[in-house]
C-alpha cells in the first residue's frame, strides 16, 4: 500500500524531469545564440563554425541523432561553453556558485518554516487577539512585498545608514584571516542581511497558510472532543490541531519552491551575493544562454525533487493518502 | 402603465435571465463592499486605476533624460516631493507614469493567464477521459516548473518571434512580458476551474441539457461557464497580484523597458545605480510602496471574494 503511493510519486517525478529535459532541448534550439545560429553566423571564423557543427552534430537529423547527442551531453553534465566567461565550461561556471545559494536559501527556508509555522499556528489559535492582528497584518504586508525590495530597505537602513553590516558580497575583499574562525565570523556578518530578507519574505507566506489551516481545524469535532475531555489548551493545539493543520502547509512548501526561486535570484542581486541568482542576472545581461539554460535545468530538477520529498513527507504525516 | 405591478389585470411577468443575474450581482456587490477588506481593496485599486488612466493630468508628461526637471539624486523637497533619480527626473513623475505601465501589463497578463487557464480547466473537467488526462499532465508539469527562470529564457525567444517595434502604440517589449507571464502562470487557474467544473457537471441541469440534445460547446458555454464565473473572477484577482509581482521581478532583473518604465523597472534602475548603497532611499521606496499597496489590495479583495464564494468558510465568523 505504502510502496504503491511512493512508486507512483517517483514515477511522476521521473516523467516530469524527462519533460524538463525535452523542453530544454527544444528551447536550446530556438534560442538566439543556439549552436545552429552560431554555425550560420558569418562573423564566426570558419573553424569555429565547423567545430560547433561537429560538436552538436548539426549535420545529422534533429531527431533522433541530435537529440541523443544532447541527452548524452546533458547526462554527463556537459552544457557547452559559456559565452561570457570565454573558454570556460558552463559546468565550471555554475559549480562555484551553488553552495552560497544553498547556504542562503537552506538557512532562510529553515528559519522561515519554524518561525512562520509557529506564528501562524499561534495567531490562528488565538484568532482576533493582539498577536493575530499584528502578526497577520505584518504577514500580509511581507507577502505583498517583492523580496528584493525588502532587501533594499534593510540594506539602506542597516548597512548604509547605521553601518552595522557590510553592503555587498560574501567576504570582505582583499582581507586575510588569521584563523578560520575569523573567516567564518566575516561570512556570518555578510550573511545576516540577505538571510533576513529571505526569511522575512517567506515567513509571511507560511504564517498566512498555517493560520488559515489552523482556523479550519479549530472547528473540527476532534478538537472539540479533546477540549471536552479537559485537555489543556496548549496540548490540544500541539497534539491535535497542529499535526492536522500541517498537511496543507507541507504541500504548499513544496509547490512554493518554484516561486521562491524568483525571490532568491533578486535578493542575491541586491546584496551581490555570489550565488546562482547573481549568476542568472549576469548571464541575462551578457545574453549568456548556455549558462541560463543550465541554471534552468538544475533549478527545475531541484524543484521536482523537493516536491517529491514534500509528497513523501506528506504521505508519512497523513496515512490517508498512502493508497 | 403596464410597468405598474399593482394595476388590476396586469400580468406579473417573471424576471428574465439577465434581470436575475443582474440582481444577483448587485446583491453580491453589496455584501462584498460591506466587508472592510473588500472596500479598502477596491478603494486602493480605484485610486491606482485613475492614476494609470490619466497620469499626465497629475504630474504632466513623462520626464525623459532631456526633459528632466531637477539635479542628480536630490532628496525630497518642496520642488520634488519624492526627490529625483540619477538623471534628475522627478520620482513622483516616474512613479505616477509607472502606474500606467505596471497596471496595464498586470491587466493584460491576467487576461491571458485566465483565458488560457479557464478554457483548459473547463474543457478538461467537462470532456474528461484522455483529454482530461493529457491537459492535467501538462498542467502539473507547469505547476512544478520554476516558471520565473523559464520566463527569463522565453523572453528573448518571444521577442524574436514578435520583433521589435510597436503594437497598438505599446512597445513590443511590454507584450513580451505579458506573453511570458501568461505562458508560465495559467496552471493554477486551470486546476481550480477544472475541479469546480467537475462538480457543476454533476448537477441536474447539465444532464437535462444533454438529454435535450445540447452539444459540448453549447453546454460548456451556456451551462458551465456562468456557474464558474464567480470562481474565475476570484482567481483573476489573485492572478493580478501575482502578475504585478512577476512583472516587477522580471523588470528588476533586467527585462524592463527603460523607455516605458514600470515600477519594477524604476526599482531595477535604482539598484543598478547603487541607490541603496548611496542612501538614496526615496528613489525606490515610492514605487515600492505602490507595488505593495496594489498587491495587498488585490490580496484583500481576493480574500473577501473567497469568503463570500466559499460556503464552507462562510460558517465561521
Amino acid at each position: 500500500m505504502g510502496s504503491h503511493y511512493l512508486s507512483r510519486r517517483i514515477l511522476q517525478a521521473i516523467l516530469t524531469i524527462a519533460g524538463i529535459v525535452l523542453l530544454n532541448f527544444v528551447l536550446f534550439r530556438m534560442m538566439p545564440g543556439s549552436p545552429d545560429r552560431i554555425s550560420h553566423n558569418p562573423n564566426a571564423s570558419s573553424e569555429a563554425r565547423a567545430a560547433i557543427r561537429a560538436r552538436w552534430g548539426l549535420d545529422a537529423p534533429l531527431f533522433p541523432d541530435q537529440f541523443v547527442a544532447y541527452l548524452e551531453a546533458t547526462a554527463q553534465g556537459d552544457f557547452g561553453q559559456s559565452f561570457k566567461f570565454k573558454g570556460k565550461d558552463v559546468t565550471e561556471v555554475i559549480a562555484g556558485r551553488i553552495w552560497p545559494t544553498l547556504i542562503l536559501f537552506g538557512l532562510g527556508e529553515l528559519i522561515a518554516i519554524v518561525v512562520g509555522l509557529v506564528l501562524g499556528a499561534y495567531s490562528g489559535w488565538k484568532r482576533g487577539g493582539v498577536v493575530d492582528y499584528a502578526g497577520n497584518g505584518a504577514s500580509l504586508i511581507l507577502y505583498s512585498m517583492p523580496y528584493f525590495l525588502l532587501g533594499m530597505i534593510l540594506l539602506v537602513i542597516f548597512a548604509t545608514a547605521l553601518g552595522w553590516f557590510p553592503t555587498a558580497g560574501m567576504f570582505e575583499l582583499g582581507r586575510t584571516y588569521p584563523t578560520f574562525l575569523d573567516q567564518v565570523a566575516d561570512f556570518v556578518h555578510h550573511l545576516i542581511l540577505p538571510l533576513a530578507a529571505v526569511s522575512l519574505g517567506l515567513i509571511g507566506q507560511y504564517s498566512i497558510v498555517m493560520r488559515s489551516s489552523i482556523i479550519e481545524t479549530r472547528g473540527e469535532d476532534y478538537v472539540t472532543t479533546a477540549k471536552a475531555k479537559g485537555i489543556s489548551e496548549s496540548r490540544v493545539l500541539r497534539g491535535h490541531a497542529v499535526p492536522n493543520a500541517l498537511l496543507p502547509t507541507v504541500s504548499l512548501i513544496g509547490i512554493n519552491l518554484g516561486f521562491i526561486i524568483a525571490g532568491a535570484i533578486t535578493v542575491e542581486v541586491v546584496f551581490s551575493w555570489p550565488g546562482l541568482g547573481t549568476l542568472t542576472q549576469e548571464a541575462l545581461e551578457a545574453r549568456d544562454y548556455p549558462v541560463l539554460q543550465a541554471i534552468f535545468l538544475i533549478l527545475a530538477i531541484t524543484v521536482v525533487l523537493a516536491n517529491l520529498l514534500a509528497d513523501i513527507v506528506y504521505g508519512r504525516l497523513d496515512p490517508r493518502v498512502r493508497t | 402603465m403596464s410597468a405598474d405591478p399593482t394595476a388590476i389585470g396586469a400580468v406579473r411577468r417573471p424576471p428574465g435571465r439577465w434581470a436575475l443575474r443582474l440582481a444577483g450581482w448587485r446583491d453580491f456587490a453589496r455584501r462584498f463592499l460591506r466587508r472592510p477588506e473588500g472596500l479598502i481593496g477596491i478603494l486602493i485599486i480605484g485610486f491606482f486605476a485613475v492614476l494609470a488612466l490619466v497620469p499626465s493630468l497629475f504630474v504632466g508628461p513623462l520626464e525623459l533624460v532631456t526633459s528632466s526637471s531637477g539635479g542628480r539624486l536630490e532628496p525630497p523637497s518642496w520642488a520634488h516631493v519624492l526627490g529625483t533619480d540619477n538623471l534628475g527626473r522627478d520620482v513622483l513623475n516616474l512613479t505616477v507614469h509607472g502606474a500606467r505601465i505596471s497596471m496595464l501589463i498586470g491587466f493584460l497578463a491576467t487576461l491571458v493567464t485566465v483565458v488560457i487557464g479557464a478554457s483548459l480547466g473547463i474543457v478538461s473537467g467537462f470532456v474528461g477521459g484522455s483529454t482530461d488526462t493529457i491537459i492535467m499532465r501538462i498542467t502539473d508539469f507547469f505547476l512544478v516548473l520554476p516558471t520565473f527562470v523559464l520566463a527569463l529564457i522565453l523572453a528573448p525567444i518571444v521577442l524574436e518571434i514578435i520583433g521589435n517595434g510597436e503594437i497598438l502604440g505599446m512597445r513590443t517589449t511590454l507584450f513580451v512580458i505579458v506573453i511570458v507571464i501568461g505562458i508560465t502562470s495559467w496552471s493554477t487557474t486551470a486546476r481550480i476551474i477544472r475541479s469546480q467544473t467537475l462538480s457543476v457537471k454533476e448537477r441536474a441541469f447539465v444532464d437535462r441539457a444533454r438529454v435535450i440534445g445540447a452539444g459540448h460547446w453549447h453546454t460548456m458555454r451556456v451551462h458551465i461557464l456562468p456557474n464558474v464565473t464567480g470562481l474565475i473572477v476570484a482567481n483573476a484577482v489573485l492572478v493580478f497580484a501575482g502578475a504585478i509581482l512577476t512583472e516587477t521581478t522580471l523588470a528588476f532583473i533586467g527585462l524592463g523597458d527603460p523607455f516605458a518604465p514600470s515600477w519594477g523597472q524604476i526599482l531595477g534602475a535604482s539598484q543598478d545605480a547603487g541607490a541603496p548603497g548611496l542612501g538614496a532611499w526615496w528613489w525606490y521606496v515610492s514605487p515600492g510602496v505602490c507595488i505593495v499597496l496594489v498587491v495587498l489590495a488585490f490580496t484583500l479583495i481576493g480574500g473577501a471574494l473567497d469568503d463570500l464564494l466559499n460556503p464552507k468558510a462562510r460558517g465561521h465568523r
